[in-house]
C-alpha cells in the first residue's frame, strides 16, 4: 500500500536564510519529537560544485495509537537525510527516510528548495510517499492518518524553520541596534 | 521547547558537534554560498566530531540499516536521481494499481 501526499509553500526569505535554517532547524519549539541529529558526511564536490551532506536523525516513534495492537509499542525511530545545495541556482534538494521499523510504515520525503529571484522568495515543494506492508482492512485508517500525519509534520516543519529564521533576524536587529547605539 | 542546544544522538558527542556546526555555519553562510571557498575549512572540528559519532555508531543497533541505506547515496554524481526515480516509478506503479483495486 503506498500513499503519495504533496505540498507547496513560499517562504518570504532568500536562499541563505532558508538553507541555513534547513541545516539548524532544530531544536524549535515545533519538534520536541526530534532528539538528535548527527553529520555523518558532507563534502563539496570539485567538478559540480554543489555541498553534499548526509546526516541522521532520531525521532520519538509517534505511530498511531492503533497500530500498538499490531506491532507494540514502537520507540524511538532513526532518520536518515540527504541534501545538495547548489550554490550558483540557489537550489537545495533533500531527501529523508526511515530506517527501522519499515516494515510497518516507510515515510520518505523529497523536498525541493528553490530561489525564485523575480518575487524574491524561496519555494519550496515537499512531496512524501508511505508505503506500508499493511493491506485492505487498515487501509482507510492508514490513509486518514498518512493524510493528517503529513499535514501535521509539514506544517510544524515549516513552522520551526520560520521561527529559527524570526530569531536571527530579532539577533540581527539587536545587533545593529548595539552597534548604532555605540557609535 | 525541547532541548536548548541541538543535541547528538551520543552526549559525549554534542560538545564536538556543537563547535563543528559553529564552524560550518559560519563556513557555509560567509563564504561557500558567497562562492569565495570549496575547501573543508573545518576539518580539525570534523575530525574530533566525526571520530566521536564513528565510536559511538558502533554501539547502536541502527548501524547494519545505516550502513546499508548510505550505499544509496541519492544524490551522489548525478547517479542520485536514479534512486528518486526509482522510488518516482515505483510510486507512479503502485499508485496505478492502488487506483485499479480502489
Amino acid at each position: 500500500m503506498v500513499l503519495v501526499h504533496k505540498n507547496t509553500h513560499i517562504f518570504q526569505h532568500d536562499f541563505r536564510s532558508v538553507s541555513c535554517a534547513f541545516f539548524n532547524r532544530y531544536p524549535n519549539p515545533y519538534s520536541s519529537h526530534v532528539l538528535s541529529i548527527d553529520t555523518l558526511s558532507r563534502r563539496v564536490d570539485t567538478q559540480d560544485g554543489k555541498l553534499y551532506t548526509t546526516r541522521l536523525l532520531k525521532k520519538q516513534g509517534k505511530l498511531p495509537s492503533w497500530t500498538s495492537s499490531l506491532i507494540g509499542r514502537v520507540s524511538d525511530s532513526w532518520i536518515i537525510e540527504y541534501s545538495v545545495i547548489d550554490p550558483k541556482l540557489q537550489k537545495m534538494e533533500t531527501y529523508t527516510k526511515n530506517l527501522d521499523h519499515i516494515k510497518i510504515l516507510k515515510v520518505e520525503e523529497y523536498t525541493t528548495y528553490y530561489y525564485d529571484s523575480k518575487n524574491r522568495n524561496t519555494v519550496v515543494t515537499s512531496e512524501v510517499k508511505f508505503s506500508s506492508g499493511f493491506h485492505l482492512g487498515i487501509k482507510n485508517k492508514i490513509e486518514n492518518w498518512s493524510r493528517s500525519k503529513f499535514d501535521e509534520s509539514v506544517k510544524k516543519s515549516r513552522m520551526g524553520m520560520s521561527f529559527v529564521m524570526q530569531k536571527w533576524e530579532e539577533q540581527k536587529s539587536i545587533k545593529l541596534d548595539e552597534e548604532t547605539s555605540t557609535i | 521547547m525541547g532541548n536548548i542546544m541541538s543535541s547528538s544522538f551520543a552526549p559525549e558527542c554534542t560538545e564536538l558537534k556543537t563547535k563543528y556546526d559553529d564552524c560550518f555555519n559560519e563556513w557555509y553562510s560567509e563564504k561557500f554560498l558567497k562562492g569565495k571557498s570549496v575547501e573543508n575549512e573545518c576539518s580539525k572540528e570534523w575530525y574530533a566530531y566525526s571520530t566521536c559519532i564513528d565510536a559511538a555508531l558502533v554501539k547502536q543497533g541502527i548501524k547494519p540499516a545505516l550502513d546499508e541505506a548510505r550505499k544509496e547515496a541519492p544524490f551522489e554524481n548525478g547517479a542520485s536521481c536514479k534512486v528518486l526515480k526509482k522510488v518516482r516509478t515505483n510510486i507512479d506503479i503502485e499508485l496505478g494499481a492502488f487506483i485499479i483495486i480502489k
